[in-house]
């Protein structure tokens, strides 16, 4: 025995019999290793048989559920029921929540549950003296039960609302009161520590509701799409921002412009996103003819060495033309212009015969040839 | 890339973990969803897929896996359990059961084991207190004893007597104090007594801490160990599937063992080959292949670096913290994935997950996930698992999702909402859930189903649900999967030592997992590849069931139907589990040195001692053998084979009758088969009988193993000494090299730590410790299986040779030699005893 002396020391736990040296030092705490530590101690008190029983039966619920025996774990829930009469008053204390957690689960999927047995057993399980979920879970339910009833001060507790906030402004509008509409969704887009998806509801309801987003004033829609960008650069609303920026007067908002393009095309999911390629493709005519080479090189700088193979590689050139002729289209001309006339992709596309295509493909070569940034033109 | 348009309520709760040990209640429940997602459902319903599909289940073609591929050629040893570990007795007055790490016992077990080493470098620096030679010593001095009288008065000592011995530490009989001993005594006291176990000491409890704590959780295994290729199944490390742009002509592996990364190429026709090998001297604990751009990958380290990795450029490291990110956790483990973007990725310890940028500044980064209130996590909550889940296409989930999975729960976390999950479930594994596969959905429009393993060879599967804005959420109940010890039904009965043998294999840890959904047929066959710790691939195949019922009709059965095994199925068990048991028991690791007996033999010489039995004992002592009925001049007992007696005709008896009809009786023909089967095998039950004509039923049925195996030795003896014939060379001959060996690799690094901190000179620490540090590196990885094929092939001829039959041993030694298990069976004929605690930790 390595700490015996220590043992005899320290308090012996009264909760936890796996609190022994032989826990893991790191503070880990990992649910199998009483099992580990029973299989070999054999002295010290055993659990009592009322304890066993009950814990056997709670796992065989569990199994039962995890089989989708419903009926049998509803059998073994009626026994389990008993805890309830634990002389353990941490158990005691504990049981109506798992009573509950699995009791509702039983019931959801039982195929002879209805909502009346819901009900019932929910009534039961509330008439129960030691009813009482822990303390985090409690205050959650509080939290959540006493506020829904008032929306405006549940949207200030830090959290996620989005449904609760959404169907807020849904009835302030429906009342006419759009400033407050307004007001309610800048306060969560900017109020507590997570402001992501508050954001983006509240462009999204922006757009909804207002529906002439590109005509306000630029200098506010600016600003959220601003954030919006910094922290979800792959947001599918970027592409708003980008004709927001291209529609503007300042130069700088026509950088940034191109910027957001090619920051929504670094992302798996937007890779064959066929509008943010055409934009892409007639930014670039427009921005090389309007002789800002640079900003086009700065961007691809950064890029060059990884989206070679990750967008025009000869798998993605066969894939694509096969996939979407549309879409394999607008990046040959885009792989033309970044890497030249020589690249794999521009060349597999290029050569492809088809009818349709047959006079958009004679323009592409001859603007890749033109503005290409490999080969500027004269 | 939609963006989830309405995440559900959460409580954002910032900090450090729940000061409560009860898991957050509020993520468990599947109508959640259904109450406070009121969009979700006409969502889904627009379609025309019902989501959340109550009976989406898979069936089970047999109640368990079965054995894909023979068993390996190598005996497996399932290693270390909490029995060899810890100490049994607790105090009396503990309310609850306790135990602590059994410290002593490994102690003592040591420096019996490996005395030789413990005290090796002892003997050197009080050299000139001996006298090697020479009867008498010239010198006056006290200080320098004889060595071969010390000898001669300890001769007839067997210390190891007293190690089985149950009375404990009592004392030798014959023991009594010569002059020279109690000097010796005197002289090495105050050495021998604290020096030896001050170094050793420290070193044997934190390698046992080790031991267990990787006994509880084995981290090494963290991400699985098997690949299905296309078109064939393969038992390589590291389960990668290349996709999207990955999927170029060549398809690409990442291999990992605990000092080497390789990147692999495989196709379709040929043996994957390796394309780059990359040394890790921190030791590497995970990889990833890149599934945006061919043939990159990342790389982590116990360092805490973590590098890209491409065969073109090289190694380029990103992110170098040897501190944990969350919080300070001593554990060394890393991980690292790719993420949506192909220049972002996460870095992964126990406390929590980050993003980093790789274009960005070096160390800035974005916490993904936090080991606390955020996620609702538990107080000594630890991530163990994390995995980029992403993966474009139709029909699929969000690319940017990222599985992360602790002892409790499993978490789906959208990298663009960090922090607060967008799912959560407590998975409720019995073992460290390390092996998770995210399939394609069976059909178009269906749940994507993922596979979650835990190590102890536990399996379930969830549906995730999930396109376009709709968060991803749970689609039906999880469903638990039968795991490999579900087989043991398959398997026809056997005697108790191979039930246990067969039991264990069965029940070895799973360290890989590969699933692939097979939608060609009309129902969706779902085919599972399971790989354990003992090299055993395993396979079943379930199909999927959608129940057709609407949930306001309630069948007239909801019990889910049971399989059962049919004849092919069992045939298949059968016949790997004779493969299994024709593979030879693993050899000793150990045996106890042992002192020459041939002095002792020639005293008894002079003595003539008449009777066949004290002729018989001389005889195989002379012979280094073990004494045999047949040398006591017994004659073997003809037994009839047991069957149901005729007796009076009580219930009893016919159901014991009925019994006997079934597996028994099965089991008795196949006995009576392998021992008087056609062919063969009769003559070599002929030619052993001739060999040993004492052979009673109960050795005959022991012998089940060695059937057809080749015959180890020209000298047949007891069956049950055979397959582990004795090591018997006396330890003082033994080299470093040999026990190096013989030694348990388990040990071998204590054993190290220990030389390299003794003052040896001379030249033997460094080859000692080089041979010790490669067999130890190459028995790190976790390619087992191959290491122990190697290192068998490598092993000294006195394994399983005539050579260690003819070297000197007495009967004790050999005994001894004979692992305490095999013989307690013998002895006792039954009962599926648990092994001893081996001589080791």
């Amino acid at each position: 025995m390595s700490d015996f002396s220590e043992d005899l020391l320290r308090p012996a736990p009264e909760d936890d019999p796996a609190e022994t040296s032989v826990r893991p030092r790191s503070g880990m705490r990992l649910p199998w290793l009483q099992k580990q530590v029973e299989s070999v101690a054999t002295r010290g008190k055993k659990e009592k048989d009322f304890a066993q029983t009950t814990s056997a039966c709670l796992s065989f619920i569990q199994e039962a559920l995890l089989k989708h025996q419903w009926q049998r774990a509803a059998e073994y829930m009626h026994s389990y029921l008993q805890i309830l009469e634990d002389s353990d008053s941490n158990k005691r204390q504990a049981a109506p929540e798992i009573i509950w957690k699995l009791g509702s689960e039983i019931l959801y999927y039982h195929p002879k549950s209805s909502v009346e047995t819901f009900n019932t057993f929910h009534s039961v399980l509330c008439y129960e003296d030691d009813y009482a979920y822990s303390t985090a879970s409690q205050n959650m339910f509080k939290h959540s039960w006493k506020t829904s009833v008032n929306f405006s001060a549940l949207v200030q507790t830090p959290g996620v609302w989005d449904p609760f906030v959404k169907s807020y402004v849904e009835m302030l509008e429906f009342y006419g009161d759009q400033d407050g509409a307004r007001e309610v969704l800048t306060n969560y887009a900017y109020d507590g520590e997570l402001n992501r998806e508050p954001h983006e509801l509240y462009l999204k309801s922006k757009l909804t509701f207002e529906k002439c987003l590109l005509n306000v004033q630029i200098s506010q829609d600016y600003f959220f799409f601003q954030i919006l960008y910094q922290i979800v650069p792959s947001h599918t609303l970027m592409l708003e921002f980008h004709r927001l920026l291209r529609k503007s007067d300042k130069e700088e908002h026509h950088k940034l412009g191109l910027e957001v393009l090619f920051g929504v095309l670094d992302f798996a999911g937007c890779t064959k996103n066929l509008t943010a390629w055409q934009y892409l493709a007639k930014y670039l005519r427009q921005i090389l003819m309007g002789s800002h080479l640079a900003w086009v090189q700065d961007e691809w700088n950064s890029r060059k060495n990884w989206w070679p193979g990750f967008h025009f590689s000869s798998f993605w050139a066969k894939s694509d033309w096969k996939e979407d002729k549309a879409l394999a289209y607008e990046k040959a001309f885009v792989a033309g212009i970044l890497l030249g006339k020589g690249c794999r992709y521009f060349r597999y596309i290029s050569k492809q015969d088809h009818q349709d295509l047959r006079k958009k493909f004679k323009r592409m070569k001859k603007l890749v040839k033109k503005h290409s940034i490999v080969n500027p033109g004269p | 890339m939609d963006f989830p348009s309405c995440l559900r309520p959460t409580l954002f709760m910032t900090g450090p973990l729940g000061l409560s040990d009860v898991p957050d209640t509020s993520f468990m429940c599947s109508w959640r969803d259904a109450l406070t997602l009121p969009e979700s459902l006409p969502q889904s319903s627009k379609n025309g897929v019902p989501h959340l599909a109550k009976g989406l289940l898979w069936e089970p073609d047999t109640p368990g896996p079965l054995p894909l591929l023979p068993p390996g050629p190598d005996p497996w040893d399932p290693g270390l359990t909490a029995q060899d570990l810890l100490f049994r007795g607790a105090p009396k007055f503990r309310r609850q059961p306790q135990a602590v790490l059994d410290v002593t016992e490994q102690f003592s077990r040591f420096l019996w084991d490996h005395g030789d080493i413990a005290f090796a470098s002892l003997g050197k620096l009080m050299l000139e207190n001996f006298k090697l030679e020479g009867a008498r010593s010239y010198s006056k001095k006290k200080t320098v004893v004889s060595v071969k009288r010390i000898l001669e008065d300890l001769g007839g000592h067997q210390p190891w007597g007293q190690v089985a011995s149950e009375k404990g530490w009592g004392g030798c009989p014959w023991a009594y104090f010569s002059h020279r001993q109690r000097r010796f005594s005197i002289l090495g006291d105050p050495i021998l007594g604290k020096s030896v176990s001050n170094l050793l000491g420290e070193l044997l409890y934190e390698e046992l801490a080790m031991r267990w704590e990787q006994l509880l959780l084995d981290d090494a295994f963290t991400g699985g160990a098997l690949a299905w290729l296309p078109g064939r199944t393969s038992r390589i490390r590291q389960l990668v599937y290349p996709a999207g742009g990955a999927l170029d002509k060549l398809s690409l592996l990442a291999v990992r063992s605990d000092y080497h990364c390789a990147l692999w190429k495989v196709s379709r026709q040929g043996r994957p080959a390796p394309l780059q090998v990359l040394k890790v001297e921190k030791g590497a604990t995970g990889i990833n292949l890149s599934p945006h751009l061919p043939g990159e990958l990342v790389v982590c380290s116990r360092s805490g670096a973590v590098c890209l990795w491409t065969p073109h450029d090289g190694l380029q490291q990103i992110y170098k913290d040897p501190e944990t990110l969350v919080f300070r956790d001593p554990s060394p483990w890393r991980w690292a994935d790719f993420t949506a973007h192909p220049r972002v990725l996460t870095v992964g310890d126990r406390t929590g997950v980050k993003i980093i940028d790789t274009q960005g500044p070096p160390g800035c980064g974005l916490l993904l996930f936090r080991v606390g209130a955020e996620a609702s996590c538990q107080k000594g909550e630890r991530v163990l698992l994390t995995q980029y889940l992403g993966e474009c296409g139709p029909d699929s989930l969000q690319p940017t999702l990222h599985l992360i999975c602790t002892q409790f729960s499993l978490y789906l976390m959208d990298e663009r909402l960090p922090l607060v999950p967008v799912l959560k479930w407590d998975h409720s594994l019995p073992s460290a859930p390390l092996l998770a596969q995210l399939l394609p959905p069976p059909r178009p429009g269906c749940a994507r189903p993922l596979l979650l393993g835990g190590q102890g060879g536990q399996l379930q599967l969830l549906h995730i649900t999930g396109e376009g804005a709709s968060t991803p959420r749970l689609a039906g109940p999880p469903q638990s999967l039968p795991s490999r010890s579900d087989s043991l039904s398959a398997f026809p009965l056997l005697e108790p030592r191979s039930q246990w043998q067969l039991q264990e294999r069965l029940q070895a840890p799973t360290i890989g997992l590969a699933a692939t959904i097979l939608s060609s047929s009309s129902t969706p066959v779902l085919s599972l590849f399971q790989l354990s710790a003992a090299g055993d691939v395993f396979h079943q195949r379930l199909h999927l069931r959608e129940d057709p019922r609407p949930p306001s009709d309630p069948g007239p059965d909801c019990h889910a139907p049971t399989a059962s095994w049919s004849p092919q199925a069992t045939a298949c068990c059968r016949r790997w589990l004779k493969a299994l048991l024709e593979v030879p028991p693993a050899p000793p690791v150990w045996a106890a040195p042992t002192f020459s007996h041939r002095r002792l033999l020639s005293f008894k010489e002079q003595q003539k001692v008449e009777g066949k039995v004290p002729e018989g004992l001389r005889a195989a002592m002379a012979q280094g053998r073990l004494l045999q009925q047949r040398d006591l001049g017994l004659l073997p007992t003809a037994e009839p084979p047991p069957g149901p007696e005729p007796g009076p005709k009580d219930e009893l008896s016919e159901r014991l009758d009925a019994a006997w009809e079934g597996p028994m009786a099965a089991w008795w023909e196949q006995q009576q088969d392998r021992t008087s089967g056609p062919g063969r095998q009769p003559k070599r039950h002929k030619r052993r009988m001739q060999l040993s004509n004492t052979f009673s039923s109960l050795s005959g049925h022991l012998d089940l193993s060695g059937a057809t195996s080749p015959p180890h030795s020209p000298d047949w003896t007891s069956p049950v000494s055979r397959p582990r014939s004795p090591v018997t060379l006396p330890s003082q001959e033994l080299t470093q090299d040999l026990w190096a060996q013989g030694i348990p690799s388990e040990r071998q690094q204590t054993l190290r730590d220990y030389m390299a901190k003794l003052p040896l000179q001379g030249n033997t620490p460094e080859s000692a410790s080089a041979s010790l540090s490669q067999t130890s590196s190459t028995r790190a990885t976790p390619s087992r299986q191959r290491t122990l094929r190697d290192g068998t092939a490598e092993l000294p001829p006195h394994r399983d040779t005539p050579e260690g039959a003819t070297a000197p041993s007495s009967q004790t030694s050999s005994i001894w030699a004979t692992p305490s298990r095999q013989l307690v069976h013998v002895l006792s004929g039954s009962q599926p005893h648990r092994k001893k605690p081996r001589m080791g930790f």
